[in-house]
């Protein structure tokens, strides 16, 4: 066994070069193949769904004794999970990256691709396309379910063709979708695993609750809304409060949130040394 | 071909790998020898554009490693075994490699039969031994079916058998016409394995030269034994040579070579009935050769030559 190292016919001569599409191959695999990515995805999805069908439920009336008030949003009691799945989704993108940091397998993948740079973006798709689909059925699922529950009582529900319904539930699977890639950006940023679920943990938890504090009130509506999750709900909620960004100005100041990250951990994987 | 010229890596003001200008050739497997510490890895690693060097230039067939449009197909490098995810099927593992260069799962499935790992290819990493692992990292930088393969301390952890076996696998990687660059600490396994050393001490060379070399300079006296010693005796004298008649009548002779003595013998018609080099082992010549490069010496030797220790400071 010995004394064949090459395979006799020689290895196909197919690309002449490193392609994006190969390297999103190579990040899937990665990423499939370790059981706690899957379990985290899963769980994301779950939490999303199950935390949506109870409180649909509890709506409707079908648990709980008296029915809980839908206020006029039944699209957004459907997607209340979406809170907790986010928790869930950063860890994944955090992981995606800083798992290669403490395994050393970073080594690896950079001796393959010394280029560097390709990696991130083929990291970025592969956590994109995962997440965004995955929580994107998952969403929709919740969606329906969620409706049929609150329809059991005498409630009114929400029809996707409804104003600002279908951007809601896409908005839900782009919101967490974007969450995961500012894990992504946070960790490759950190290099840590505890330090980048931290940190994101305090963008999105501590920070609105230290400018609530911390903020003169004058100040306080204009600054909030532009955090992550404010500016996230604003896209994710039907029709977002007085003291939001308009869903277009959300979404725009959630993307400028996780690319400007992104940027700086793009820069920092092809020029810190691994 | 590997060619490094002047190559200079510095942390902060400690100069790590020094000026190191080598070239190593296929063909032939070369030892990259040196204590702890010395820099091999340091140079390994910016071989393949994991460091980047502060001054000087690493080159794989004439161009940097980055700049080749598929390097592991060109450079094959087995750095650190302990890089694997603990989670991860071995063949997972080779797999995601394999997909950045599109090379065929059928390709993982020869190199995991052909380190012996087939058998545990879809178990985790996690439970792998450490003889394993380096098999694992040795089937990785064979994946690009390299013509050029750069392994740091691949017998690390291996038993006998595996010991046997990746020195019989360098060898026909070299009988092939591959460049093979094996880092180590042990002269004693390297002058088993590599026909070529390079060795280095604290990030500086300290001696590019072939086993064959190191051999006969390590020899520190031959023995002669001679009925006609007394005529032989005139014959060897010379520059830089002292010859000196032991009790028993034979001859000590330092600085020729036993060819030379006994060619000089077979001219004259001088019976030479023993001719044996009195010989300093490999790991003794290893040792001479950096007794002064000894980056983390320990505390026998820092009693035994305070001196050295002074002047390498
Ligand atoms: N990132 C780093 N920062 C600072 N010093 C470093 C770094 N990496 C290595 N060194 C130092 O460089 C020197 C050479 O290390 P290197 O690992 O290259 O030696 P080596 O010859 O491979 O030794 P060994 O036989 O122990 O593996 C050591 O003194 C080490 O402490
Ligand atoms: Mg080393």
């Amino acid at each position: 066994m010995s004394t064949q190292a090459t395979a006799p016919a020689g290895l196909p001569a197919a690309p002449d070069r490193i392609t994006l599409h190969n390297l999103m191959r190579s990040e899937w695999t990665k990423l499939r193949s370790v059981r706690s990515n899957m379990v985290t995805l899963a769980a994301a999805a779950g939490a999303l769904l199950f935390i949506g069908l109870i409180f649909s439920a509890m709506v409707g009336g079908v648990v709980g004794n008296p029915p809980a008030d839908a206020g006029d949003d039944p699209a957004g009691v459907a997607l209340a999970g979406v809170q907790v799945a986010q928790l869930i989704i950063g860890v994944l993108g955090v992981l995606a990256i800083t798992s290669e940091y403490s395994t050393g397998t970073i080594r690896t993948t950079l001796t393959a691709v010394p280029s560097r740079l390709p990696v991130v973006w083929a990291k970025v798709a592969v956590v994109t396309i995962a997440t965004f689909s995955v929580l994107g059925i998952s969403a929709f699922v919740t969606f329906f379910a969620g409706q049929v529950l609150i329809g059991s009582g005498d409630v009114d529900t929400a029809a996707l063709g409804d104003p600002g319904v279908l951007r809601a539930v896409l908005g839900a699977a782009a919101f967490l979708t974007g969450t995961a890639l500012l894990g992504l950006a946070l960790g490759g940023l950190l290099r840590s695993t505890a330090g980048a679920i931290s940190t994101l943990f305090g963008i999105i938890f501590v920070l609105p609750g230290l400018g609530f504090i911390l903020l003169p009130e004058s100040l306080r509506d204009d600054l909030l809304q532009y955090l992550p999750t404010t500016a996230g709900s604003s896209f994710t909620s039907v029709a977002p409060d007085s003291s939001q960004l308009s869903p277009t100005m959300g979404a725009a100041v959630f993307a400028a949130w996780i690319l400007v990250p992104l940027l700086g951990a793009a820069l920092a994987f092809v020029r810190r040394p691994a | 071909m590997i060619e490094l010229q002047h190559l200079t890596k510095q942390y902060g003001s400690k100069t790590v790998v020094e000026d190191l200008t080598v070239t190593v050739k296929p063909g032939v497997v070369t030892g990259f020898l040196g204590p702890n510490g010395a820099g091999k890895s340091t140079t390994m690693r910016m071989l393949v554009g994991l460091e980047e060097p502060t001054s000087g230039r690493a080159t794989v067939n004439g161009r940097s490693y980055r700049d080749h449009p598929l390097p592991i197909r060109e450079l094959g490098v087995l750095l650190d075994a302990g890089a694997r995810h603990p989670g991860r099927s071995a063949r997972n593992h080779l797999l995601a490699q394999a997909h950045t260069h599109g090379l065929p799962a059928s390709r993982v499935d020869e190199m995991l039969e052909l380190v012996g790992l087939a058998d545990v290819s879809k178990d985790r990493v996690g439970g792998f031994s450490l003889g394993m692992g380096q098999r694992l990292g040795i089937a990785g930088a064979l994946l690009g079916d390299p013509q050029t393969v750069v392994l740091d301390e691949p017998v690390n952890g291996l038993d006998p058998d595996g010991i046997r076996w990746i020195r019989e696998l360098l060898r026909s990687l070299a009988a092939e016409g591959r460049t093979v660059f094996v880092s180590s600490h042990l002269m004693t396994e390297m002058a088993m394995t590599a026909e070529h050393l390079v060795i280095v001490g604290r990030g500086k060379l300290i001696a590019d030269l072939p086993v064959a070399e190191l051999m006969s300079r390590s020899i520190r006296s031959v023995r002669v034994r001679s009925p006609q010693a007394a005529l032989l005796q005139p014959l060897l004298t010379g520059h830089g040579v002292t010859v000196t008649t032991e009790p028993d009548g034979s001859l000590d002779v330092i600085g020729l070579t036993p060819e030379e003595i006994g060619a000089r013998a077979s001219e004259a018609s001088i019976p030479v009935h023993e001719l044996s080099s009195n010989q300093a082992s490999l790991e003794e010549a290893f040792m001479e050769l950096t007794r002064d490069a000894v980056e983390y010496a320990g505390e026998t030797t820092t009693t035994v030559h305070p001196a050295d220790e002074r002047t390498a400071r």
